[in-house]
């Protein structure tokens, strides 16, 4: 009988349900593409930048496990929240405390399992296409490749159970230290709490204060190291929990004290939402604002990562194109190149212990190196420079490395006149470079000439650690930081995913006692586009405020990737746009599902 | 003095249901007046339509036939925005529970109507304190709903029905859930209102208490008007009495 119930109370509950089953699914789907990328031998054992990648994907779903466990207790003490009335009455109906607790264990776990399920289902579908993209951009051919991979599956099943049965011992805990009268009127207990102007003055100045300090530490990473994040993780979390505690709720207070803006329409009414919803909302306002700030953290990481690559690629080597020994194929490429900002020809001899280079050629066109900053890390100061002759001719064998192949790079350089260099018995070497104004426009033809000069060179076939040109350089970098963009790309939307499906699940299990609300200002005679318009601007708050704050967070917060990158803030616009849309999205299907429930039994006989 | 109309209702027919459906007639042809000034009730068992006649005359119901005119205003014809304007100036509504939003202070409650029509904050403050005193409501403005007793809410519901100055007041038994004192004391406060005021009323209730305190009372039957009682200049306890006598009959 119990079940009976308990299944009508599911079935109630559909919409809700259905939302926090969609979060599971996503969570479940990318937790499982992670785990088939960075586990699977055939993808990983093929290929070393592959195996770069597999690296960063089993960080990335250890995180989103974490993420993912705080998800489900949120989400599921929610849910349990809005069934403790039927749980009340099942107990005021003579059902044992156990009873119940096996109840709600069962309900969990066959959700819980069902999401998994279903989402690893997907999963193994996405797998398969992102491995493919992911192939693509790597420029790589697995011929046995299978998206379905058992071991990443058992992975993810166990994980997942694992978590729900943690979350149904939390819920059964929660619930049955809860009196069964509390729990018949849960939703008639007045929320108001007094305010206490003192402690909200405290809160307010400590939540800026531990914001700063987290701030503070992020933005010198570089001296406070580990310890440093560890504060700032502590700290900016107390602070945005203050910031919704206090801050937005004497923000609201000051907005209602200024009556021409409280006498307009229904702003008052909006406003009285808002200060209640806020303090009603305060842990899950704040658990947004970090989730929205990681997720964001996350795409826009990724998408940075992005675009170093040909930064990266860029401070390895002076030169775009570099051809030992050019094959009649290689040359007739070249003419494919665009935008060619500079080519030279030098002439090289080389017997056992020395490479001979020709002096008047390397005057007329000198040789180009790259000049890193003091630092000795990638960053900004890195440049080009045009090395002068009497440099070359101290016999700095590193200067030369980037137009040598490996086995000449260990050997002495001499610069000799045209004559001297003409006596020299061995064989004429032709080594020209290439410089153009983009190299990831004339990525394709630099591709064939690289395969040219592995024909030419077999050497650099043997050992490509050993190769120095950009090209090869592009290619770890890419293997690396894809992997990286993949990574953040779906970590940011799986958090997106979860954040707004929680906010939304708030927002729309409290719609139910906003109906009478709504109904009566229809009957009063308010217009229905003044009621959408309050909707519209009290849902909106609620995706703004932590919105904001995440932002903030992000744009700090990417202080700390000064160190790893080049630029961390370079085309930020990219990811923010991005993210912004889709966080938009679930602002609109709120309000649109929210409307419909809250504004069903307010167009009278029409 | 001219007594203008405040409500004329001409024959008025609902229907339930599709044409093709089971239907169910719910008003089958009423058809009365409510002069400006007039405290009229409307007394019916549960199912006798009065429900369905207080939503078509406050507008949230349409009728299948007839005619409905609020200060000589046909309000079948009045769609959207311009049904929502008509409710905000023209009606005022008590209601059974009430219905007043606690997280607004009972000042605010009764703010809404005028900021609703954008009226200046000097003006709000100026209403609101004079019917405030009216009802005797001034000292618990600052008040929210949880904080107030039955009586003093629908205190501050009237307050809020009365503050934009309606062409009449509807109430859909607005002492149902008040204990007798505040029941008592509420409609003598309307029947105060009514005198000195002129606010017209139209009160639907079963109570006969309730209505005894109406100048004129219409007995609803089955969807049609069923019998009329004038108070006249009998004593409240008279016509209560007479009230009393009439249900005996009526209702079966």
């Amino acid at each position: 009988m119990l079940w009976k119930l308990s299944l009508t109370g599911i079935k109630g509950r559909f919409k809700d349900y259905l939302v926090l089953f969609s979060g599971l699914i996503m969570s479940s789907a990318i937790f499982y593409m992670f785990e088939a990328l960075a586990t699977n031998k055939d993808f990983v054992t093929s290929n070393s930048p592959i195996g770069m990648a597999a690296i960063v994907f089993q960080i990335g779903s250890v995180l989103l496990g974490i993420i993912t466990l705080v998800y489900i207790i949120y989400a599921n003490s929610f849910l349990m929240s809005m069934r403790r009335r039927d749980y009340g009455m099942f107990m005021m109906l003579g059902a044992k405390g156990r009873k119940i607790a096996q109840l709600i264990a069962a309900e969990t776990l066959v959700i819980g399992t069902a999401a998994t399920l279903i989402g690893t289902a997907i999963g193994i579908g996405l797998t398969q296409v992102v491995s493919q993209f992911l192939l693509s951009r790597l420029d790589m051919h697995i011929k046995h490749f299978s998206p379905l991979y058992l071991p990443a599956v058992i992975t993810t099943l166990i994980f997942f159970i694992v978590l729900f049965i943690i979350a149904a011992v939390i819920n059964q805990y929660q619930l049955l230290k809860t009196p069964v009268l509390q729990l018949l009127h849960d939703d008639q207990q007045p929320n108001r709490i007094k305010e206490n102007k003192v402690t909200r003055l405290i809160q307010i100045v400590l939540g800026l204060v531990f914001l700063a300090v987290g701030y503070y530490m992020m933005i010198a990473i570089a001296t406070f190291q580990v310890m440093g994040l560890v504060i700032a993780l502590v700290t900016i979390v107390l602070g945005t929990y203050f910031l919704f505690n206090a801050f937005f709720g004497w923000l609201l207070m000051l907005l209602k004290r200024n009556e021409k803006l409280r006498n307009k329409g229904l702003n008052n009414f909006t406003l009285a939402q808002l200060s209640f919803r806020i303090k009603d909302y305060t842990k899950m306002l704040a658990l947004v604002a970090m989730l929205f700030a990681l997720a964001l953290g996350a795409i826009t990481v990724g998408i940075g990562y992005q675009n170093e690559i040909p930064k990266i690629a860029d401070s390895a080597s002076a030169y775009d194109v570099v051809l030992n020994q050019p094959t009649q194929k290689a040359l007739t490429l070249t003419k494919d190149l665009k935008g060619v900002k500079q080519t030279a020809t030098y002439q090289v001899k080389e017997d056992a212990k020395t490479v001979y280079y020709r002096t008047a050629q390397l005057k007329q066109t000198p040789l180009l190196t790259m000049e890193y900053g003091k630092t000795g890390s990638v960053s900004t100061e890195t440049k080009v420079r045009q090395v002068p002759l009497r440099e070359l001719q101290t016999g700095d064998t590193y200067l030369f490395r980037s137009i040598q192949v490996p086995s000449q790079t260990a050997k002495a350089v001499k610069l000799v006149s045209n004559e001297v260099f003409a006596q020299i018995a061995a064989p004429t070497k032709v080594v020209k470079t290439y410089d153009v104004q983009d190299f990831s426009a004339n990525l394709p033809v630099i591709k064939k000439l690289y395969q040219e000069q592995l024909k030419a060179n077999p050497e650099l076939k043997a050992n490509p650690e050993a190769d120095s040109s950009k090209y090869v350089s592009y290619k770890m970098a890419n293997g690396v930081f894809s992997g990286l963009e993949f990574m953040g790309f779906f970590l940011g939307i799986a958090f997106l995913a979860m954040l707004a499906s929680c906010l939304m699940f708030k927002i729309l299990s409290g719609a139910a006692s906003d109906v009478k609300r709504y109904t009566m200002l229809a009957k009063i005679g308010v217009r229905q586009s003044l009621l959408k318009q309050s909707i519209a601007k009290e849902i909106g708050a609620l995706f703004l405020l932590p919105g904001i704050v995440g932002v903030v967070h992000v744009l700090f917060g990417l202080q700390m990737f000064k160190e790893l990158m080049i630029d961390p803030y370079n085309q930020i616009w990219i990811p923010f746009s991005i993210f912004i849309v889709l966080y938009a999205v679930y602002y609109v299907v709120t309000t649109w599902l929210y409307r419909g429930i809250v504004l069903k039994e307010t167009k009278f006989g029409e | 003095m001219d007594t203008p109309t405040v409500v004329s209702v001409k024959d008025v027919q609902k229907t339930y249901g599709k044409a093709n459906e089971k239907q169910y007639t719910a008003l089958k042809g009423v058809t009365f007046d409510v002069q400006r000034g007039e405290f009229v009730g409307i007394m019916g068992a549960s199912g006798s339509g009065k429900t369905t006649l207080l939503n078509i005359l406050s507008t949230l119901d349409k009728p299948t036939a007839g005619e409905v005119k609020i200060n000589d205003q046909e309000i079948s014809r009045l769609k959207g925005n311009a049904l929502a304007d008509f409710r905000a100036q023209e009606i005022g509504f008590m209601f059974q529970d009430f219905n007043l939003l606690e997280n607004l202070t009972a000042y605010e409650n009764m703010a809404l109507p005028l900021t609703l029509q954008n009226v200046t904050g000097k003006k709000v403050r100026e209403k609101i304190t004079t019917i405030a005193k009216t009802l005797s409501i001034d000292a618990i403005l600052n008040k929210y709903p949880t904080e107030l007793s039955g009586g003093q809410k629908q205190r501050v519901a009237a307050a809020r029905a009365l503050v934009h100055n309606p062409a009449i007041l509807f109430g859909d038994e607005p002492t149902g859930a008040l204990d007798s004192k505040s029941a008592r004391e509420l409609l003598d406060t309307m029947a105060q209102l009514n005198e000195e005021q002129r606010v017209s009323i139209l009160l639907v209730t079963h109570d006969p208490f309730s209505a005894s305190y109406c100048q004129r009372i219409l007995f609803i039957k089955d969807g049609q008007i069923g019998q009329e009682l004038v108070r006249g200049d009998k004593t409240r306890e008279a016509f209560y009495q007479e009230v009393l006598d009439t249900l005996g009959t009526f209702n079966h």
